[in-house]
């Protein structure tokens, strides 16, 4: 009897190890950590507050910096290696000199490469380890909040801001600080000053286009279809029309509300802006992709449209390693989906950009998504932040760190532009061009940096390869219609609704991309229906009433 | 024990527990390695099953975190998959674990009955190969060989004038393909298994067959088959352990995120994959390591249990 227990026990113990495994390695770690976090975090508050009693704003030389420390930055991108890897060495070495001097640290770069990027940031930062100190985040794209939630970022007291990132505290304003706290502290520090747009769209050669009889450019969901029609027709040349993806799904969909109706999505809630508001009323909760039935029927049929023209490759769902950025430099695809920013360095005759050299007829429009109903919404000032790992040593110095990469001017050009006469110059103008010798694939700084999380308008030098007339006047064309990102302090406590937004998502990516690539079986009425009924069954009523419902403790 | 005489019975028991191990010492010592490996491995994550109740918050721990009790699980649930999911991975491995083997066994026994020594070494590692092929890459090689534009099957197909096959839009052709390719990718190293239990059949067997005029094939199913039966039963339970643990690997790298497929080719492993990626949640994920350990524990039990019934001589315990 004794024996069968056992064996009973033995396996059920070996069945259950297969499911913990994954569990506890994390856990284990953790338990260790926590306490040293405690120890770090009250340590530090000890040390604030004494710092702070002394004076309201403490210059530098006043904190204890004896000890030479390393500071960690984490941020998306590959490292780069052979030549390239040098550079950004010696770029390291002169900005760790200025480091030193002042406050003692220096910085190391800390990289997530682009393969399965989320999922490695996420377990990089649930390893709290301590392996990194400074972590580049952002609240639409790289899980910002999440991670807030979870712990893996160290609350920022006024006090510790005040006295080790003075110059960042001062230059942001304090309702740009207010979309920065979760429950009342601050996790991130925002990139606040530096204009950018991220609103997508279709980058399209405007020579094409006028060849295609649109003489003023594509400024239409129907032109983009004439213009695909015509350029599959006229250039046989290409290796594909757009060489896309299956992940551009979600941005098309998106793309195509934002071009019909006056939607507002919450963003960070899941991949398909499902929930959000409108223009006129932008604090009650709807869901267009429920709502505007005729519309995506219309989406889905002209989608399928495209599909038959054969603007992207046949098993484009398969697709996942698409270089068509790169192909469309060169000339060898007629379109690109991205966003704004991606096309003022499409548009520009810069030195990878060969079409403009190749055809000196060769022009790069952008019809940007929401054009027909001047639905522009600027970026959250979050979509670029800087937070500290809640497992740092060394917080503060971290904090000192990253007030000089955003504010020193000098520390600023290295970071962001390398060594002045080696990875950039500036011309009479105040331009910055590239110097003598210049070799872009292992000179750019820049591009191995990859500071995306306090860039600083003020310390910005701008590119003279960059078409600037044109990216100006689509600008100023922005700056006419554009809201701002209206739910910036809308960080909804997702806990009880997550499973029914996690179906939900899953839901609607698995029918969004048959739609948005025409590859439904059946009527377009059919598959919208069908995808409605499964979104019902999934729970997004139930999510968009509890959403309302914070929105409402929130704004009302 | 019941039928040894008291004095045997007696004298074991007298032997104390560090006595036991001074006697059995190399043994013991032998043991040492797999005692570590299971203890490490099995048996120090097992609170780690904690994970699977609360909320799990990195800063304050695994036993910090928030008590949620079942409230992981109610996402498997309410998703409404969850009968479909279980379905489709269980009805794929049972495919997998019975072609499998039965393939195996079949290429077991022709690799023993070959004669010539160079083409049975040559066929075996040619057979064992792409076992070493890591499934990303078979993912890649079957994108290249079907895919509809620049496919290798569609271009035979379009310069022989025949209409172009586009599977990566039919649900329908994936249980077959996907079972061929695991066949194709695992049958020689599950061979190995059989092969070497062959091997162990007692030669004198095999001669006295022969003496006695037995041909090959009686000498397959008189011989080899029965003897493969231990073999057999027990990697039959083993794999039944893990029957509602899919294949993570092979699924997602030959069927990525094409929702066109996912009625025929969606398991438990890579719904949750997608379903969770988005909010990076170890406790959901841990619960559904948890539902498919239990049941692929209870099946375990009650399969050993029917075979006990049957012939206690070829159960696990």
């Amino acid at each position: 009897m004794k024996k069968k227990v056992l064996s009973v026990l033995l396996s059920a113990t070996m069945a259950f190890s297969l499911a913990a495994c994954g569990g506890a390695s994390n856990g284990g770690s953790t338990t260790a950590d926590k306490t040293e976090t405690k120890t770090e975090e009250s340590g530090e508050t000890a040390e604030s507050s004494e710092s702070d009693a002394a004076t309201e704003t403490a210059p530098a030389s006043d904190i204890d910096t004896s000890e030479h420390v390393v500071i960690n930055y984490m941020t998306t991108g590959d490292r780069p290696d052979g030549k390239a890897a040098e550079r950004l060495d010696e770029m390291l070495t002169e900005l760790n000199k200025i480091l030193t001097e002042k406050v003692n640290a220096e910085l190391e770069i800390y990289y997530i490469e682009w393969t399965d990027y989320l999922a490695n940031y996420n377990l990089t930062l649930a390893q709290m380890d301590g392996s990194v100190d400074l972590v580049g985040t952002a609240s639409d794209w790289l899980d910002a909040w999440p991670n807030t939630k979870n712990g893996a970022f160290l609350p920022l007291s006024e006090e510790m801001l005040q006295t080790y990132a003075p110059q960042t505290w001062a230059s942001v304003p304090a309702d740009h600080w207010e979309m920065c706290k979760y429950d009342g502290d601050i996790y991130l520090m925002p990139e606040d000053n530096y204009a950018q747009w991220t609103n997508h769209g279709f980058i399209y050669r405007l020579d094409w286009a006028k060849d295609a009889g649109l003489a003023d450019g594509v400024h239409s969901w129907e032109d983009l279809t004439t213009y695909f029609a015509f350029v599959k027709e006229n250039h046989p040349e290409l290796k594909a029309v757009w060489d896309s993806d299956g992940t551009q799904y979600a941005q098309m969909a998106n793309g195509w509300i934002s071009s019909h109706t006056n939607f507002v999505a919450i963003d960070g809630l899941a991949t398909g802006a499902l929930w959000g508001g409108t223009k006129d009323d932008l604090y009650t909760v709807v869901t267009p992709v429920m709502t505007e039935t005729d519309s995506l029927v219309e989406y889905a049929k002209m989608m399928k449209e495209w599909d038959e023209i054969g603007v992207w490759p046949t098993d484009v769902l398969n697709n996942t390693s698409s270089q068509n950025r790169d192909e469309y430099r060169v000339g060898q695809v007629a379109a690109e989906q991205h966003h704004t920013q991606t096309w003022t360095d499409l548009c520009s005759a810069n030195e990878a950009n060969t079409i403009y050299a190749d055809d000196p007829n060769a022009e790069s429009g952008f019809f940007y998504f929401g054009e027909e109903t001047d639905n522009v919404v600027a970026l959250s000032i979050t979509h670029g932040a800087m937070a500290v790992s809640a497992a740092s040593q060394n917080p503060e110095r971290a904090l000192m760190v990253y007030d000089l990469i955003r504010n020193d001017p000098d520390c600023y050009k290295l970071f962001n532009y390398g060594i002045e006469g080696v990875s950039y110059a500036i011309n009479d103008e105040g331009l910055r061009t590239t110097p003598d010798g210049f070799d872009s694939s292992t000179d750019n700084i820049n591009g191995m940096t990859n500071y995306w999380w306090g860039r600083n308008d003020d310390l910005e030098i701008r590119d003279a390869t960059r078409n600037w007339d044109k990216i100006d006047e689509l600008y100023a064309k922005y700056d006419k219609v554009k809201i701002d990102y209206p739910y910036g302090q809308f960080v909804p406590d997702v806990d009880a609704i997550q499973a029914k937004i996690d179906n939900c998502n899953e839901v609607y990516t698995n029918y969004m991309k048959q739609i948005s690539f025409g590859k439904y079986t059946g009527t377009a009425e059919e598959i919208v229906a069908e995808m409605q009924a499964s979104l019902e069954q999934a729970g997004i009523a139930d999510v968009a009433a509890a959403l309302q419902s914070q929105m409402d403790a929130l704004y009302k | 024990m019941g039928n040894t005489n008291s004095k045997t019975v007696v004298k074991p028991k007298k032997r104390g527990f560090f006595e036991n191990i001074i006697r059995y010492r190399t043994l013991i010592l032998m043991c040492i390695p797999a005692i570590v490996f299971f203890f490490m491995f099995s048996y120090m994550p097992l609170p780690g099953i904690w994970v699977a109740f609360v909320k799990y918050n990195y800063g304050k721990g695994l036993f910090g975190s928030k008590f949620i009790g079942l409230a992981n699980f109610e996402f498997l649930t309410s998703s409404g998959k969850l009968f479909a999911l279980t379905k489709n991975t269980i009805l794929y491995n049972l495919a997998f674990i019975v072609l499998g083997n039965f393939l195996a066994i079949v290429m077991a026994i022709l690799l023993n009955e070959m004669q010539a020594k160079l083409f049975k070494k040559v066929a075996q590692t040619m057979m064992f190969l792409p076992y070493f092929i890591s499934q990303v890459l078979v993912g890649v090689l079957v994108f290249n060989l079907l895919n509809y534009d620049t496919g290798f099957v569609n271009g035979i197909l379009g310069t022989l004038g025949f209409e172009k096959w586009q599977p990566y839009a039919d649900p329908n052709v994936w249980p077959v393909l996907l079972v061929i390719i695991y066949l194709w990718q695992q049958t020689g190293y599950n061979s190995v298994v059989y092969f070497a239990a062959i091997c162990g059949i007692d030669a004198e067997i095999i001669e006295a067959s022969k003496v006695d005029g037995a041909n090959a094939f009686q000498r397959i199913r008189y011989i080899i088959l029965p003897s493969l039966k231990p073999t057999i039963i027990i990697l039959l339970l083993f794999a039944l352990g893990g029957i509602v643990k899919g294949n993570f690997g092979l699924f997602y790298n030959i069927v990525g995120t094409n929702s066109l497929l996912y009625d025929t080719t969606d398991i438990i492993e890579t719904f949750v994959y997608r379903a969770t990626m988005t909010d990076f949640n170890f406790s959901t994920a841990s619960a559904v390591g948890l539902y498919q350990s239990i049941v692929g524990f209870v099946i375990v039990m009650v399969v050993n249990g029917v075979i006990k019934k049957i012939d206690p001589e070829y159960s696990l315990f």
